[in-house]
């Protein structure tokens, strides 16, 4: 039995002592190198989609530092974990803003934490670029009440409209045109942005001729999906398109192999594009075709330079947020370049003028501030797990590297 | 010293380091994180008035921080009221679910009460998310005004509700009622059996705090101006249970300070990065296991001399 | 039909491992042990582990995982809870701070994404013209006869009966003679090893990450709500009552409305007969 100590009031005051010791170290304002512009990175650390947003800024802050920083001065990072709820988001971007000073924020994943940021960035008057929130609210509130959210910018990814646009596009033309396919389901997870698109997948899918068999959104909790592949398969679909995020793909594809389910599955699955997906779930994924905002494939000259520099020097393949978060640290040094300044006054003009090319694509912004997606611009990718764990890019038709396959029991 | 001195020295000398605090310490962020280690005060020091007194355990206060938060947000942005309708608004919301949800359950005995509120929180939750077309979904609802533009000016006005519902719990606690209240939680059937009616006392207990809860959360709503479904989460049940425990189960002050305690400590946290979340459960554990009766209401009892 | 009828009973099969012990806990040592779903999580991953690092063979490693598991459960029970028993909530927050502390532990050391731990049969069997992966109906049949296997152990042997004696009235139990504490630390270790092996039998084929442990939890909690707390019988009828509603619903309905079965039905517990199904009622 363990001896508890004795009840001690010493060993308490002094707890509290060092408490308000502490009170008075983080109240205290911050010590600032006068020169250094500081970026703020608000990223839900605790995540692959945080710790690569950091890394990414981390290695294009360096890049820039080494040759010759912007206007002379060096460029600075502060992290804050933003997690994955909206009161530490709040917390983060505001210990980045009124505390820490930064004189921009680079960052983001959850749509709803960004939401709820919004506010308290624009009150400290401080630019935003995000680079992994999808939802179009975001900069929705821009054009909607520009003075109040003009500092807002979407650098990455393609808001989830673009995507389901682009999914549309892709399942009408190689898809159904490859393998004739016209029946198809639709399934997701019970979230806000799913049931957002789905009116907008519907409609784009009949428009191109084809069925919608049955549309379900599943809880998000589910961890069994046996009822619902038994439901695709009643139902004569042959296309399965997905929509999830937060929900398990690793469990869903898992099972989808397992049960051998005869439908061809794939659509927008947040998880299912790390480049070790495939290995994650044993090479069950194979067949699984999503969004590939990430690829090691040449979508502009810079693209497989930043991969592998990635690579080597963090020891894993970068998700969907690391390009965004790169290309916007650029953009971002290039238009306090241009302005010859960081305030928002002089910022925002230049930074709504960018016309980048990066790793993911070419970068402007539409009226929103919300990056343009199309052939021109940032192009919507969607890639296809194959034999071996190979990615196949299947979609735009200029980068395709490859056809779409079957899984192997859908095979004659 | 007498007790009623010792207390009375202890509240001002509090009231005297929380008022000058924000000015001596320079930031308007931490100013921010004190503001909200206020309103789980609020919120602990509600939960405690009940449960800690009766010992029937609310497992659902979210409920009413949710119901309060969720009001502000309604009138502020749907109806465009003044902020300041939010708060007394989201007292009496808050008050109309205690008494929907108490009324039933605190006639049996047993864990049932515990659990109906734990189930309640979770099906108000629920709700939202299926009614995502009104309430806004897991994006919950923005776009909220804020009460005072200073968050200096909040802040102070966060403090007075602290110690104003601080100091009328106390002085119910105190009261001959607060006395019968606390004879239910030694021992229900006795109080019983001396002709009290002791479902009234309780129903009236858990209203009385559910309405300050319902004000914190309208605080909430204009200080974050944001209100989502996690509000409604038995994380914030449980973070405020937490609270009121470290402070000392019963004593209300020591709820109060407890969570501008752990407010502060998450936020010291910060710089742990990817280890905040396992250093604050270890110190918790620890904690538990060292003073298993909370940590602020036995010292301050152990300090003033002399046992309640 | 078919399909609802196994793909019912496996969920059934788990529910009920874990609200079992969840309800033995609470029934004989009058433990709320929030720290429940971490035992679940703990035998998913121990398995993962000892495959991955050790190198150990599948079933090798999924016993040797519900055994440490076990260790570990009434481990905490005697360092930590022990200790607190008796101070109000000190039990359920101590509990509670431990699951936390499991999910971090869990979080820094394998990372954020999901793992996989691969499956005892890969095969797929056909059962009654349903397609059924082998693992699941192994998480049947083994989940049925670790259950059976406590039905006899309680009800046929000496530490049984202490357990079910403790559970009726702990004063004439103590009189009796019947050593409380260690009861309570067999009770604990039961408890775990019903949560790891549910763990380790489902990890191939549902989540394994380190938050893993919270659903299970919360899904326990109501099935022994609905079966009444500390009635194991009702427990598993609570576990084969939600397990099925949820797949007919699933199949029927829609997979939205599966997570609202059991909190429609812990309401209407709570509402209509407080006490459960085969609790004691509630005066």
């Amino acid at each position: 039995m363990f001896k508890r100590p004795v009840q001690s009031v010493r060993s308490s005051i002094i707890l509290l002592a060092i408490f308000l010791a502490g009170l008075m170290v983080i109240g205290s304002a911050s010590a600032q190198t006068s020169k250094a512009i500081r970026i703020g990175v608000p990223a839900a650390i605790q995540l692959r989609v945080g710790r690569d947003t950091v890394d990414a800024v981390r290695m294009a802050i360096e890049e820039i530092n080494a040759n010759g920083g912007v206007m002379g001065r060096q460029l600075e990072m502060v992290v804050a974990d933003e997690t994955e709820n909206p009161e530490q988001g709040i917390s983060a971007v505001r210990k980045l803003t009124t505390d820490e000073r930064v004189d921009v924020l680079i960052g983001g994943y959850a749509s709803g934490v960004v939401l709820a940021e919004m506010p308290h960035v624009a009150q400290a008057e401080t630019i935003y670029l995000g680079v992994g929130a999808a939802s179009p609210s975001i900069t929705a509130k821009v054009k909607s009440d520009y003075p109040s959210f003009k500092y807002f910018f979407r650098v990455s990814p393609v808001n989830s409209t673009h995507l389901a646009e682009g999914l549309v596009a892709f399942v009408s033309t190689n898809v159904a045109g490859n393998l004739k396919y016209t029946r198809v389901a639709i399934v997701g997870e019970n979230a806000k942005w799913a049931q957002e698109i789905v009116p907008t997948l519907k409609k784009g899918i009949t428009d191109a001729g084809l069925n919608v068999q049955m549309t379900e959104l599943f809880d998000p909790q589910t961890s069994d999906f046996s009822p619902l592949f038994s439901k695709a398969r009643e139902s004569g679909a042959q296309l399965m398109l997905v929509l999830l995020s937060h929900a398990s793909s690793d469990t869903f594809v898992k099972q989808w192999y397992d049960a051998r389910v005869p439908v061809l599955m794939g659509g927008i699955d947040t998880k299912a594009q790390d480049a070790d997906f495939f290995q994650r779930v044993g090479g069950k994924a194979i067949g699984e075709f999503t969004t590939a905002a990430a690829v090691r494939a040449p979508v502009t000259p810079k693209t497989i330079a930043f991969w592998d520099a990635f690579v080597k020097r963090y020891g894993r393949a970068p998700v969907y947020t690391a390009p965004g978060a790169y290309d916007a640290t650029f953009i971002y040094a290039a238009a306090v370049q241009r302005a010859h300044g960081t305030s928002p006054d002089v910022l925002i003009p230049q930074l709504e003028k960018t016309d980048y090319v990066g790793v993911a694509g070419r970068i402007a912004f539409d009226d929103a501030h919300d990056v343009r997606a199309g052939p021109d611009y940032v192009s919507v990718r969607f890639a296809q797990w194959q034999d071996n764990g190979a990615r196949i890019i299947v979609w735009p038709k200029a980068l395709q590297t490859g056809n779409v396959i079957v899984p192997p029991w859908m095979r004659r | 010293m007498s007790k009623a001195y010792a207390n009375l020295a202890g509240a001002t000398g509090f009231m005297a380091v929380m008022i000058v605090l924000p000015l001596v310490v320079r930031g308007r962020y931490f100013v921010g994180v004190l503001t909200l280690g206020l309103i789980y005060g609020i919120w602990a020091a509600s939960w405690d008035f009940m449960s800690g007194l009766t010992g029937r355990e609310n497992f659902g206060h979210a409920l009413f921080i949710g119901a309060g938060a969720y009001t502000a947000g309604f009138l502020n942005t749907i109806w465009m009221a003044n902020p300041w309708w939010s708060l007394p608004a989201a007292a009496c919301v808050a008050v109309v679910f205690s008494l929907a949800v108490g009324i039933p359950t605190l006639r049996l005995s047993g864990p049932y009460f515990s659990l109906a509120t734990l189930a309640a929180a979770a099906i108000m939750q629920r709700l939202t998310l299926i009614f995502w077309e009104r309430t806004g979904g897991e994006d919950g609802l923005q776009g909220i005004a804020p009460l005072l533009k200073s968050p200096l000016e909040l802040y102070y006005l966060c403090l007075f509700s602290l110690v104003a519902v601080v100091a009328i719990l106390l002085a119910i606690s105190a009261s001959p009622w607060g006395m019968i209240l606390r004879a239910i939680g030694g021992d229900e059937l006795a109080c019983r059996a001396s002709g009290h009616n002791t479902t009234l006392y309780k129903v009236a207990a858990f209203a009385i705090g559910a309405a300050p809860a319902g004000l914190g959360g309208a605080l909430y709503a204009h200080h974050q101006l944001q209100v989502g479904p996690q509000l409604l989460s038995v994380f914030v049940s449980v973070s405020v249970i937490t609270m009121a425990y470290v402070g000392g189960i019963g004593s209300m002050y020591g709820a109060a300070i407890g969570a501008i305690l752990l407010t502060v400590l998450t936020e010291l946290l910060r710089g742990a990065g990817e280890w905040r979340l396992l250093v604050y459960s270890t110190v918790l554990v620890l904690m538990l296991f060292f003073r298993p009766h909370g940590l602020v209401a036995p010292l301050w009892q152990a300090l003033r001399g002399g046992s309640e | 039909m078919n399909d609802i009828l196994i793909y019912g009973a496996v969920t059934s099969s788990v529910y009920a491992m874990l609200a079992v012990g969840f309800t033995l806990m609470f029934g004989v040592a009058r433990t709320l042990n929030l720290a429940h779903g971490s035992f679940y999580a703990l035998g998913a991953y121990g398995t993962y582990l000892m495959t991955t690092s050790f190198k150990l063979s599948l079933t090798v490693a999924a016993v040797l995982a519900v055994l440490i598991v076990t260790a570990l459960g009434v481990a905490m029970e005697r360092m930590l809870i022990r200790p607190l028993r008796g101070v109000g909530l000190a039990v359920p927050m101590m509990t509670l701070a431990l699951a936390l502390v499991v999910e971090q532990v869990l979080f820094l050391g394998f990372g954020s994404e999901y793992r996989n731990v691969p499956s005892f049969i890969a095969a797929s069997v056909i059962v009654g013209g349903v397609d059924v992966s082998g693992q699941r109906l192994l998480t049947v049949a083994v989940n049925g006869c670790v259950l059976a296997c406590l039905w006899v152990f309680v009800h046929r042997t000496r530490q049984g009966s202490a357990i079910l004696a403790l559970s009726q009235d702990r004063e004439a139990a103590q009189y009796v003679g019947i050593p409380v504490d260690r009861v309570y630390a067999l009770v604990m270790g039961i408890s775990a090893a019903l949560a790891a092996t549910a763990g380790v039998l489902t990890a191939p084929f549902l989540t394994v990450q380190p938050g893993m442990g919270l659903m299970p939890m919360i899904k326990a909690l109501s099935i022994v709500i609905v079966g009444g707390l500390g009635s194991v019988r009702g427990s598993i009828a609570a576990a084969l009552l939600l397990g099925y509603a949820e797949t007919i619903v699933a199949y029927e309905l829609s997979t939205a409305w599966t997570e609202l079965v059991s909190l429609v039905a812990v309401f209407m517990t709570l509402v209509l007969r407080p006490a459960g199904l085969f609790g004691i009622r509630a005066r």
